[in-house]
């Protein structure tokens, strides 16, 4: 695999003991993956397959039972590592008595950042996950939208090499679900390594480069997420508009070429596509009712 | 009125050498307990995994950021300020607002009156801010984990220490205003509530206290040993804190006073003695007048005494008693004069005796029952230094909850801090004396301190003071028990005295809180027991999986 090795696991398990020492579940047995600098790699899986233990091993909040990690070339275990590093918890556990302003201020203390530098990062991190109107207010009067906004920013106050997110678009809106995955790729086309669990496929499908698809403790699938979904037995031709005459030609060439026309159909957005055109033209212009576009009907630019 | 305990000055040295060696003790059974453990755990390896671990703990403690430890700190601060928990100390205003109702004229003595409004204040604002702050720092982290806030901290570059210091100065802070405002809202109510007449009585003694011996009614000073007699004749007080001398006897009882320099008194060559003897009567005597009593300066290297004007014992008084006053000459036993300074110290030493005078009657005296004044300081002095004190008091619990927040969840942290703090505060004395061997700091030395003795003991009807013999069979039960005195002497260092921090009773008693005597024990307690808790609080954090299901 081509690119530095930013995330390194081999051999990973992970057994949850009760209080006495027995095994109670062993969450994760024998992880073995690389994530290399600059892609979005992502770890799907149903609940309880061990994604989230695998962030949480990660990050060093649980310690493996066997095998290893290793984060930008350090243990997980080491705290030097978090200087690089980013992390989007499953809730946004933050504290709920602070307003944005101080939440970012707090957590850029914590790297050491002198006051300007906070100050300066917090506007923008502020302004850039759009919560400009609502600095001042306590995140305890914040929607779950906007905890996950200011949970983002938290998690980018030290620009970090490598960014953890746990389920990013859980709880989401559509409108702010695309905001999250729109900003997954700027991080992205920055140079971010991100890694992001979560059992939203159409999310992961949307954004990730890699993925890895872990079931009962275990991986199951690992690779390129167009290579993983490629039908090799199926070759698709996108086109502009065509008639039924042009149609019933094409056919016709690929039985002479002993190939058969599976499917003639005009592509179809997808909801979410549909309900953040809707959300948008809406506020562009209020009051009128949005008309999608259809075959000689396209809206006013 | 009188203290009715010894201060003794605090010996730094002996404290810190004693310190030493209980924390020698803790780490190597400490290292002793986690290479056991280690090698069951992880074989030959556990014990290099422990070994990494200290050096490990080593280097995050050189990479601490005081502005971390700043940030975590502010956070603690904030975080109680917003959710409203100081709302609880509104309690106390009430107590303030209803009090007077009750506390006016409780006696017609006014320093008895004194002292019952500033014990009131001290010991509400003692018993108020301690269980807040406990519960404060007792669920400040476990709560933390378990709202899973701590894990946005500790995947930043932030290490367990610094979150264990953050919390506690955090708390400190917190303690430390809500204490300033009591504190402040307590002398102001203090100094108004008591009628201008009683204003004179909020004062702050300062003593010098000399060492006490006794001399028997035959005039012996030494025993069949030859050591000096502790104690005096006991009237059948099962606590013996004063002993007695008997009247018309050659019996006294005898302070060595050190580092008395003239220019240090009241005022230069001005000799102030005060005393509070307790009567013993056989009889009953003149009940109008107190007991007599005289008071004799010795100077032993020039063999000069000089007694001094009798004078009737006032119980339950402060007998003051300005020698130059009372003495416009002083003479020697020969009639000779004698001169305070000259004659009577010798290298900044004095020897005061006190004989009874009354036949048949008894005097009690225990150490702090004479000494000599020096100028008085304020009484705001005194008070601030007690609210002081009970801020040290109020650190050391924070230590302890947030450690204890540390590794076990919040009731069980504030069950454990709270069993440490009972015991520190009412047990610690009997864990002493029966590691020591020695009851209430006095000679008697106690038997059957160990199970096995007592039980034994208990049936046969043989009390403390009696020995069981020198056979085999004692002697192994002695060795055996010794085991377990030896266990609980290891226990007893495992709970801070708590009693230390307790300086109400010398500012009700007019008196001024002595650094060595008071502050500086408080403060080698707080020191002394916070570093090892935070250390077991840090290793604690740091080998625990805050995500463990």
């Amino acid at each position: 695999m081509a690119g530095e090795v930013v995330i390194q696991t081999r051999n990973l398990s992970k057994i949850y003991r009760d209080f006495w020492g027995r095994k109670k579940v062993r969450a994760l047995n024998s992880l073995t993956f690389d994530v290399t600098k600059g892609e979005v790699f992502g770890l799907l899986g149903p609940n309880g397959s061990g994604k989230t233990t695998t962030l949480k091993l990660l990050l060093g909040l649980l310690f493996p039972t066997e095998g290893e990690v290793n984060i930008l070339g350090k243990p997980a275990t080491d705290v030097a590592k978090n200087e690089k590093i980013g992390y989007l918890p499953e809730e946004s556990y933050l504290y709920r008595f602070l307003n944005a302003e101080e939440t970012l201020d707090f957590y850029g203390r914590l790297f050491n950042m002198s006051a300007e530098v906070r100050k300066e990062r917090s506007r923008k991190l502020i302004e850039r996950v759009g919560l400009t109107h609502a600095r001042r207010r306590q995140l305890k009067e914040y929607s779950k939208g906007m905890t996950r906004r200011i949970g983002l920013a938290q998690a980018l106050i030290n620009e970090p090499e490598l960014i953890l997110l746990d389920e990013p678009t859980s709880g989401l809106d559509p409108l702010g679900s695309r905001d999250m995955k729109d900003m997954i790729v700027k991080l992205k086309e920055e140079g971010k390594t991100v890694v992001m669990c979560s059992h939203l496929l159409a999310d992961v499908q949307d954004v990730c480069d890699r993925i890895a698809i872990l079931d009962g403790g275990e991986l199951k699938v690992l690779g390129r997420v167009q290579d993983l979904l490629k039908d090799q037995g199926v070759t698709q031709i996108k086109t502009s508009h065509l008639s039924d005459e042009v149609v019933k030609e094409v056919e016709a060439v690929l039985t002479r070429n002993g190939a058969k026309l599976l499917e003639v159909d005009h592509p179809t957005t997808n909801l979410e596509e549909l309900f953040v055109k809707t959300v948008r033209e809406s506020a562009a212009r209020p009051g009128q009712r949005y008309i999608p576009p259809t075959p000689g009907n396209t809206p006013a630019a | 009125m009188s203290l009715s305990f010894n201060p003794i000055p605090f010996d730094l040295a002996a404290g810190f050498a004693h310190w030493l060696i209980v924390m020698a003790i803790v780490l190597i059974l400490s290292g002793i307990s986690l290479t056991l453990m280690s090698l069951a755990a992880g074989g030959i390896t556990g014990p290099l995994q422990v070994a990494w671990h200290v050096k490990d703990g080593i280097a995050d403690l050189l990479g601490t950021s005081p502005r971390r430890v700043v940030a975590l700190t502010m956070l603690t601060f904030r975080e109680a300020f917003r959710r409203k928990t100081l709302w609880v100390f509104a309690v106390f205003g009430v107590l303030f607002l209803f009090a007077g109702w009750f506390m006016s004229d409780v006696t017609a003595d006014p320093a008895l009156q004194v002292k019952a409004y500033v014990s009131f204040v001290l010991r509400t604002i003692s018993w108020l801010i301690l269980p807040v702050v406990m519960l404060l720092a007792c669920w400040g982290l476990p709560e933390d984990i378990r709202a899973r806030s701590l894990h946005t901290v500790v995947t930043k570059p932030v290490r367990r220490h610094e979150i264990v210091l953050g919390r506690i100065l955090g708390f400190v802070l917190i303690g430390t205003f809500v204490l300033s405002v009591m504190g402040a809202v307590g002398y102001v109510w203090v100094i108004r509530q008591l009628p201008a007449s009683m204003q004179s009585h909020l004062t702050a003694r300062v003593p010098i206290y000399g060492d006490i011996r006794f001399v028997t009614r035959e005039g012996l000073e030494k025993n069949d040993e030859g050591k000096y007699i502790r104690d005096g004749i006991n009237v059948g007080d099962e606590s013996m804190f004063r002993s007695f001398v008997e009247g018309n006897s050659k019996a006294r009882a005898i302070w060595e006073f050190k580092d008395i320099h003239p220019e240090r008194l009241a005022e230069p060559g001005k000799l102030v003695l005060e005393s509070t003897f307790q009567s013993f009567r056989t009889h009953k005597g003149n009940m109008e007048a107190g007991l007599l009593c005289q008071l004799t300066l010795v100077n032993e290297a020039k063999n000069v005494r000089v007694p001094l004007k009798t004078f009737n014992v006032k119980e339950f008084h402060r007998n003051v008693y300005d020698v130059a006053e009372m003495n416009p000459v002083l003479t020697d036993v020969d009639g000779k004069p004698a001169n305070l300074e000259k004659d009577l110290l010798h290298d900044g030493k004095l020897r005061v005796e006190a004989a009874c005078l009354s036949g048949g009657q008894l005097l009690g005296m225990a150490r702090p029952d004479l000494f000599i004044r020096l100028p008085s300081r304020t009484f705001a002095a005194s008070y601030f230094k007690s609210i002081f004190s009970i801020g040290l008091m109020m650190v050391t619990v924070i230590v302890l909850g947030v450690v204890a927040g540390c590794f076990v969840k919040g009731p069980v942290a504030t069950l454990l801090t709270a069993f440490v703090v009972i015991v520190g505060r009412l047990s610690h004395t009997f864990m002493k004396e029966l590691t020591s061997g020695y009851y209430r700091d006095s000679n008697f030395q106690m038997q059957g301190r160990g199970i096995l003795d007592s039980l034994i003991r208990i049936p046969t009807h043989l009390t403390p003071g009696i020995e069981m013999g020198d056979g085999f069979i004692y002697r192994a039960i002695q060795a055996i028990d010794n085991v377990e005195l030896s266990g609980l002497w290891a226990i007893q260092h495992l709970f801070p005295d708590l009693r230390t921090f307790d300086t109400t009773e010398y500012v009700a008693n007019a008196f001024d809180v002595p650094w060595s005597a008071s502050l500086l024990p408080s403060l080698a307690v707080t020191v002394g027991y916070c570093i090892p808790w935070i250390i077991v609080g840090y290793f604690s954090l740091k080998i625990r999986e805050l995500e463990a299901k």
